[in-house]
């Protein structure tokens, strides 16, 4: 699937991308997370720093209120002057200008044994004045019933103790809300009054107020604006009560004095929660303890919180996934368009080339693929020259071919008044120009010659070499030397012509078609076959003499012997028993041997034909590796013929004295009982087609003629009835299933199949049919 | 040619010849071994033709053969041949005859 450069390109940018989106994702995630934890941080921080100035103003209000409680009691032990005492407590708030007021109040009749109230209460006026209020020692206020007062007054147990009173409104005098600290006055371990210090709520209000929309501390951001929604608790914890709140979604002074426990999203353990929800929204809560026990709530509504943190993220993640999908993107289409594209291109004026299209490559960028493109051009060129040269060599090659098979004698029979004997040879050349040849001439009118060589060698060489020797041979033996003499010249002669150490082997007959006397000249060559008559192919075997071309004179032994009429002879190259199949076998001597005995036919194109169809069985579809030539040479003896004739009325009762005539003839001149059937049949089919078809109507008569002429059965049937040619009779189909054969037609086709040659003539209103068959 | 015919079980006829087949004979031959093959008591399925002592067969005598084998494949029934001579096997398998006919 991920076969081509393109696919795989694709493949890896997808795997880029894929990644990259995982990296960034991942990136995005860690850093939202740390920035969320460095935030929250920093709003700790604020609130810290928040919580250590409230933390330093209640220390400081204690303090005064120890002081004052130090006072009142100096005041006590003392000479009682109240002049002194007010100076002092008016320093106290002079060095402190914060707190709303102040004062020193003592149990009934302690102070002043006549005096129920003595109170010395100070505060700030509207113009910011410390001003002595004598008005609370009145019997009106009666401060010993206040609910501050008791409060404080109960919670203290000893010197020096603290305690602070619930938030309260005072109506008079201030006329604000307020928490009021205190420390007990004791003389004598005896509680004689208390000090107390204001802490107008409006201020803490006003100072939470300030904190609560708590300001981002980052430089981080731009924007420096504030948290919307967020709210903050002041509560005393020991006492279970809210001292006061910026709640926006509950009234201020309704949850002032209410117990914590009243605030349904109150928990012990909110210091603790991550977030907890409220009114649907969720809010971080920051608890913190105060100094003098009280506990201050900070919630911050989540959203609101990282709200721009996880715009900032989103935006990021946005333009990192932009990143991600453009930089495979512009990478897969940049290597496409200047890397692939160019090779597509390529490829394809590749396929054009070797298609033959002759094709210049329009490429000038990428300067790599210009330079590539005009060497793949410069390489066309030169394909398109050598493939040009090496097919005018091919053509010249395939002339010299044909030139060579040309001067071999290719016309059979090549002497058809000379019926002493019959000769058919043939030359197959393998793929290039090789050395094989065959010859054959009259030396004179009775000695002929026919002979079978193989230059050593391939190619050009040797195809010359062997049109050399070829003309050599033929033109000394027209002088008319005895065959040893013949034999040693032309060795002579081809060595003398042989600068290159080539050689030739040649197997040559001479024979006197007057005694059938033979003489064989074996140089270096394969053995022949001969056939006596109605034997089988038997190898001779000669005196193999030195190969033609090497040594000059040199004696060859000639070996002489007889042919009787009806012998042949089988000479051929090495390129017959060198022929090898695809599992490296031979051919070889045996199985040639073996074919020529099987084969029936005694026409000797036909024994050609066979042999080279043995071979091609053989060696199947392996190629030829050498030309294969090979020569017959059948003896018929001297001229001699025999001839008969047989007259009488073509009706079907005469065919009997008709075929007993036949076998008399048969079995006068020695034919075989094979052959007489061959003639029985053939004629009995003749004479019935003759009595049937020539003479449909009126009877008329058959003149049947035999001859025996060189081994060759001539026979004619003569008629002069109706124009009938057996031969136009379309061929049966004999691989038909019985059923669908037709009865008819089957004489003729025997005929056709027994029978050399069969010929019809019309002349002079006859109807002439020759049949030629081969003794 | 001289031939005779006999019965050989229920459903076989046997048919021994001698002599030449040929165009004076065969027609007779098949003639007279199809009015046979007509006037057994049982269905004929089996023909056998003994060709042993048969010395020659042209033409007319394989258009017989091959005519009484299409009369037995017709008839349901087959046609055998035995002691065929090396001579006329050679006809035969000239004709084809070696595709359906075993000798």
């Amino acid at each position: 699937m991920l076969k081509t450069v393109k696919s795989k390109i694709l493949a890896i940018a997808i795997f880029m991308l894929a990644f990259l989106l995982i990296a960034f994702a991942c990136y995005g995630g860690v850093f939202r997370m740390k920035t969320k934890q460095l935030m929250l941080q920093n709003y700790i921080f604020a609130v810290d720093t928040f919580v250590n100035r409230l933390n330093e103003k209640v220390v400081r209000l204690e303090d005064n209120s120890e002081d004052l409680a130090l006072i009142g009691k100096l005041a006590y032990k003392t000479d009682k002057d109240i002049a002194l005492t007010k100076k002092s407590i008016k320093n106290i708030f002079e060095n402190y200008d914060n707190s709303l007021g102040g004062g020193i109040w003592y149990e009934p009749y302690t102070f002043d044994k006549s005096q129920k109230r003595t109170c010395l209460y100070i505060f700030r006026n509207r113009n910011n004045q410390l001003v002595f209020d004598e008005s609370f020692a009145s019997e009106e206020y009666d401060y010993h019933n206040r609910s501050w007062y008791k409060e404080i007054k109960s919670k203290i147990k000893k010197e020096h103790d603290t305690a602070w009173s619930l938030p309260y409104y005072e109506e008079i005098g201030s006329e604000t809300m307020m928490i009021t600290v205190g420390t007990g006055i004791f003389a004598d371990g005896k509680l004689v009054g208390i000090s107390t210090i204001d802490w107008d709520l409006k201020d803490l209000f006003a100072e939470i107020m300030r904190m609560a929309p708590i300001e981002r501390g980052f430089s981080f951001f731009e924007a420096r604006d504030t948290i919307k929604g967020s709210f903050a608790l002041f509560a005393s914890k020991a006492d279970d009560y809210i001292i006061v709140s910026n709640t926006p979604y509950v009234d201020n002074l309704a949850l002032t004095g209410k117990p914590l426990s009243a605030l349904p999203w109150y928990r012990d353990n909110l210091r603790y929660v991550t977030y907890m929800t409220y009114h649907g929204k969720k809010y971080v809560p920051i608890v913190k303890d105060i100094k003098n026990g009280m506990l201050l709530i900070i919630c911050i509504p989540k959203s609101e919180m990282f709200t721009d943190i996880n715009k900032f993220v989103f935006m990021m993640l946005l333009i990192l996934a932009f990143l991600a999908i453009l930089i495979p993107t512009v990478l897969y289409f940049g290597l496409d368009r200047y890397i692939i594209k160019p090779i597509y291109i390529l490829m394809n004026i590749a396929r054009k080339v070797s298609r033959g299209e002759d094709i210049k490559i329009q490429l000038n960028k990428p300067e790599e693929f210009a330079q590539l493109a005009s060497a793949f051009d410069k390489m066309t060129t030169n394909i398109k020259k050598i493939t040009m040269d090496r097919e005018k060599i091919n053509n010249e090659l395939n002339i010299a071919k044909s030139i060579q098979a040309s001067s071999l004698p290719s016309v059979f029979p090549p002497f058809p008044d000379r019926k002493e004997f019959d000769i058919f040879a043939s030359m197959d050349a393998a793929k290039e120009v090789g050395g094989d040849f065959y010859d054959f001439y009259f030396k004179d009118d009775q000695n002929f010659m026919f002979l079978v060589a193989d230059v050593s060698g391939k190619g050009i060489p040797a195809a010359l070499f062997m049109m050399t020797s070829k003309t050599l041979i033929e033109n000394l033996s027209q002088f008319g030397f005895p065959p040893s003499e013949l034999i040693y010249t032309i060795n002579n002669k081809i060595c003398q012509n042989n600068k290159e150490g080539l050689f030739v082997t040649m197997l040559a007959g001479i024979i006197n078609l007057n005694t059938g006397r033979l003489s064989l000249m074996n140089c270096g060559h394969n053995q022949p076959l001969i056939k006596r008559k109605g034997g089988s192919y038997e190898y001779m075997n000669l005196d193999s003499n030195m190969v033609l071309g090497v040594f000059e004179n040199v004696d060859f032994n000639i070996y002489e012997t007889e042919m009787n009429p009806g012998d042949s002879l089988f000479i051929y190259t090495d390129g017959i028993t060198e022929a090898t199949n695809a599992s490296d076998e031979m051919y070889g001597e045996n199985r040639l041997q073996e074919c020529l005995n099987s084969i029936k036919t005694i026409a000797l194109n036909k024994i050609s034909e066979e042999v080279k169809k043995n071979i091609k069985e053989f060696t199947l579809d392996y190629p030829q590796s050498d030309d294969i030539t090979m020569l017959i040479f059948k003896y018929n003896g001297q001229a001699q013929m025999k001839e008969m004739t047989y007259k009488d009325k073509a009706v079907i009762e005469n065919y009997k004295p008709c075929y007993t005539w036949l076998h008399g003839a048969c079995e006068e001149w020695g034919l075989n009982e094979e052959l007489k059937n061959t003639l029985d049949m053939c004629s009995e089919e003749i004479f019935a087609n003759v009595t049937f078809y020539a003479y449909p109507f009126e009877q008329g008569e058959i003149e049947v003629y035999i001859k025996n002429e060189y081994n060759t059965i001539t026979l004619k049937f003569i008629d002069s009835g109706l124009p009938y040619n057996p031969l136009e009779k379309p061929d049966p189909d004999i691989t038909l299933p019985p059923e669908d054969r037709p009865l008819g037609g089957l004489g003729i086709y025997m005929v056709k199949q027994m029978a050399r040659e069969v010929i019809y003539e019309r002349i002079d209103d006859k109807n002439i049919l020759t049949l030629i068959f081969d003794c | 040619m001289e031939y005779s015919i006999k019965p050989r079980g229920e459903f076989t006829l046997y048919v021994k010849a001698s002599g030449r087949m040929d165009l004076d004979s065969a027609v007779q031959y098949g003639t007279a071994v199809k009015d046979a093959l007509y006037d057994a008591d049982e269905q004929i399925t089996e023909l056998v033709l003994d060709f042993g002592e048969v010395t020659f067969i042209s033409s007319f005598g394989l258009k017989v053969v091959l005519e009484l084998y299409k009369h037995m494949q017709e008839q349901n029934g087959k046609l055998t041949v035995e002691n065929v001579p090396e001579q006329i096997k050679n006809s035969f398998k000239m004709v084809g005859f070696d595709k359906f006919l075993e000798f």
